[in-house]
């Protein structure tokens, strides 16, 4: 009996002692997600936006180069693509980073009706991205628009008005009225994760410290810039990579809403990429234009992690 | 015997079905033909009943008309008694249908069929050659027509990478009482009134024409017959690239004008919904579009439906008329698919569906063109459906005009056929971007075609090289 618990107690002590084995073990499940969704169709990517393979015949038969990558870059779609892919995710990321901040300094108050705000709030995280882009299409549509209702009503839009003469502001058949809607989109679908992300770093910065700054005679600008916002900035750098990611690989807002029209003037790359490789049939110039994305995307990433983690560490 | 039980059980299918469409509602009149399943099609020769354990799956598109869906699923099942197959339809967004096939393939599994609405050239390395099954159908049915043909074969290959059994025709659709005021009462008939009709309804009421230069299907349809009704063309026989001409640049100077005229900027944005959403509304003068807003409009909108008249394509400047057919309803059978009895049966079904098209017709409200003509005489007979709408139109032969609808009706990479160069060119929306480009300002109609034609130049480039651009040898 005695060598059985002994047994038990030396495997049990081994394992819990062998803290190589027990983190592999532990992380196991995490690489192999990793692997398989991540690593494996990002390499099968590569393999494909250097070969000649297509919608109809998707092997890597023959390879062929940087040809398709030469091939993507001369196109007129690719330059706007690339030009909006960028303007959207830095306008998003702003503006996010702005509200969100925004957000969280209201939701660390106490005040009345803050759970419906809190709700209120965090209702668009929880809203399908589909459903919520036929939302704005409605309130964006070219004839039956309600924004163009109330402005109509309010004498901005029509003859003789600040935005007239037409009635309809036509927001998805204007170039730049087409990305702000876009960039619009994402804010708000957006917004609630950043501000959840924010107000958690926010709730952490003990409260004496803004008692002694309020005691000291700060007022809520240089509490804001002297402590709220140097306190937050890893947690800030971490929302931002989040959405800057989330934002430059998404197609849907755009395939929802523009279509990348007028022209390709509100094209974003991943839309491309899926209109060039799936629909257009062209699979390895599908995947040269999407690994376009790569590289912004990890230094981007590394980037922000590295800032994020000397920040916290001074 | 089993003669005898197919003939009952497809009498009682019809009857039931036509029980069906009167509670429905519809007019009666002439009905179509009772269904038969043949077991001989020509050359092709079937079993009266499939081994045990046959199945067929077929995915396609949600059709416009919801009528037509809950007939094919039934009849699909009737099929499957008669022939011994289990089978299973999924019906899904029309643009699903291209990415699921491309998934398909790319996983080596998947339905047995799919349904697509253009051409699947650009999936031509992945699927069957179907030129058995096109064979025996023309040896019965005759001749398919040509808009047909031009989307499943490819002759510099020789491969059927599809089987066509229908097709719609796109009509010019304006609004009677506006035209009638306009000085049109039959609606435009040329580009030319289109623009001067357009433009006096514009100024007058502030309804716009309705023609899109958006990234989506109808306006890449609109874009075509504007081309090829100027005389121009994007390819030649051959599948050269032919864009860049004189002819080419009038009609893109020609949209220019319309646009600046008798258009908003809500047309760089439509989806395929939104001309049929502003007509039914009563927004626009003039759209081209197939009639399914139309049947819409009998139910909601009946006074904007009575108020609709249909014209055939416009004559350009040289009397040319061209229309794109608005859809094609091909089905291709992946290679993935190595039953033999699975691969039987999606033939025998193709073949039986085509027999019975005068249902299809019917039951789509017209909207469903066959592919062989002969397979719904009542369509075309004198007194026959597009004389007397059996869906109640006012008048009874507002649809006349379609009669001769396959005259003036071309396809996806007219005049020649359609290679996957033509698929991707019409895919990635080239010509809507190019008329938009030129009509916003951003670049001259010349330099729009130009800079166009030669992005069509490296796509066919590429697709020749790999041997599906170019007529065959003699």
């Amino acid at each position: 009996m005695k060598q059985v618990q002994s047994a038990i107690a030396h495997a049990g002590v081994s394992l819990a002692d062998r803290k190589g084995v027990l983190g592999t073990l532990m992380l196991a499940p995490a690489l192999a997600y990793i692997a398989a969704l991540v690593a494996v169709p990002f390499f099968l990517a590569i393999g494909l936006s250097v070969s000649d393979a297509t919608v109809g015949d998707p092997a890597i038969h023959h390879f062929v180069g940087l040809r398709n990558f030469v091939r993507v870059i001369h196109e007129s779609a690719f330059h706007f693509g690339l030009r909006n892919s960028m303007i959207v995710t830095f306008a998003t990321l702003i503006l996010i980073l702005v509200l969100a901040t925004a957000e969280s300094e209201l939701l660390a108050r106490d005040f009345r009706g803050k759970r419906l705000v809190q709700i209120l709030l965090i209702l668009p995280w929880a809203m399908p991205v589909s459903l919520a882009a036929v939302g704005w299409l409605w309130l964006l549509d070219s004839e039956f628009s309600p924004v163009d209702w109330l402005l109509r009503t309010a004498h901005l839009l029509g003859p003789g008005t600040l935005f007239g003469p037409a009635n309809h502001l036509y927001y998805y058949g204007r170039e730049w009225v087409g990305i702000g809607a876009i960039i619009a989109i994402n804010v708000w679908r957006l917004l609630p994760f950043a501000t959840i992300i924010v107000l958690a770093g926010r709730t952490s910065i003990p409260r004496d410290i803004f008692e002694q700054a309020e005691i000291d005679g700060a007022g809520f600008f240089r509490t804001l810039f002297h402590i709220t916002l140097p306190a937050l900035l890893p947690i800030l750098t971490v929302a931002a990579m989040f959405t800057a990611l989330l934002v430059f690989g998404d197609m849907t807002i755009a395939a929802l809403t523009t279509r990348g029209g007028p022209g390709y003037t509100t094209q974003l790359l991943p839309y491309w990429a899926y209109l060039k490789g799936i629909e257009g049939g062209a699979l390895s110039e599908g995947a040269a234009i999407a690994l376009f994305l790569f590289p912004v995307l990890l230094v981007g990433a590394i980037l922000a992690l590295r800032f994020a983690y000397r920040t916290e560490s001074a | 015997m089993n003669r005898f039980l197919s003939q009952c059980i497809a009498g009682v299918f019809t009857l039931v079905l036509s029980v069906a469409a009167m509670a429905a509602g519809t007019t009666t009149g002439i009905q179509p033909a009772p269904l038969h399943f043949p077991s001989k099609f020509g050359s092709m020769k079937f079993p009266a009943k499939f081994p045990a354990g046959t199945t067929l799956t077929l995915t396609q598109w949600s059709h416009f008309v919801p009528r037509y869906d809950k007939w094919f699923d039934q009849y699909a099942q009737e099929w499957g008694k008669k022939n011994g197959v289990k089978v299973t339809v999924q019906h899904i967004s029309l643009g699903d249908i291209v990415p699921t096939l491309a998934a398909s393939i790319a996983a080596k599994r998947g339905p047995t069929m799919f349904e697509t609405i253009a051409t699947p050239a650009a999936f031509i390395e992945g699927l069957q050659n179907l030129a058995d099954v096109n064979k025996a159908a023309q040896q019965v049915f005759g001749k398919q027509e040509e808009v047909c043909t031009s989307q499943s074969y490819l002759p510099i290959t020789k491969t059927w990478y599809g089987y066509c059994d229908g097709w719609v025709p796109d009509p010019g659709d304006y609004r009677v009482s506006l035209w009638k005021a306009a000085g049109y009462p039959n609606g435009p008939v040329t580009y030319d009134g289109l623009y001067n009709g357009g433009v006096k309804i514009f100024q007058k009421t502030g309804l716009p024409v309705g023609v899109g230069m958006s990234p989506e299907i109808d306006s890449e349809f609109y874009a075509r017959s504007l081309i090829w009704s100027y005389g121009g063309s994007l390819f030649d026989k051959c599948g050269n690239v032919a864009l860049d001409s004189p002819q080419v640049v009038k009609a893109v100077e020609f949209q220019t004008k319309l646009y600046k005229s008798a258009e908003t900027p809500e047309v760089f944005s439509w989806n395929p919904a939104s001309n049929n959403q502003a007509f039914v509304s009563g927004q626009t003068s003039y759209i081209q579009n197939s009639i399914s807003f139309y049947r819409t409009a009998q139910q909601f909108q009946p006074k904007n439906a009575e108020d609709t008249g249909f014209s055939p394509g416009l004559k350009g400047p040289t009397g040319d008329v061209h229309q794109t057919a608005h859809v094609w309803f091909i089905y291709v059978l992946p290679k993935y698919v190595t039953n033999p009895n699975e691969i039987m049966a999606a033939k025998k079904f193709l073949l039986d569906l085509t027999a019975n098209y005068s249902w299809a017709t019917y039951e789509s409200e017209l909207y469903n063109f066959p592919a062989f003509p002969k397979t719904a005489p009542q369509l075309w007979e004198r007194g026959g459906w597009l004389d007397h709408d059996p869906w109640g139109s006012v008048p009874a032969n507002k649809l006349e005009v379609l009669r001769n609808a396959s005259k003036w009706t071309a396809w996806l990479g007219y005049p020649g056929d359609s290679s996957p160069a033509v698929s991707e060119v019409y895919n990635t929306h080239l010509l809507s971007t190019m008329m938009a480009e030129a009509a916003r300002g951003d670049k001259t109609p010349a330099q729009a075609v130009k800079d166009t034609a030669a992005q069509i130049g490296a796509i066919v480039a590429k697709w020749r090289a790999k041997g599906y651009v170019g007529c065959p040898a003699k």
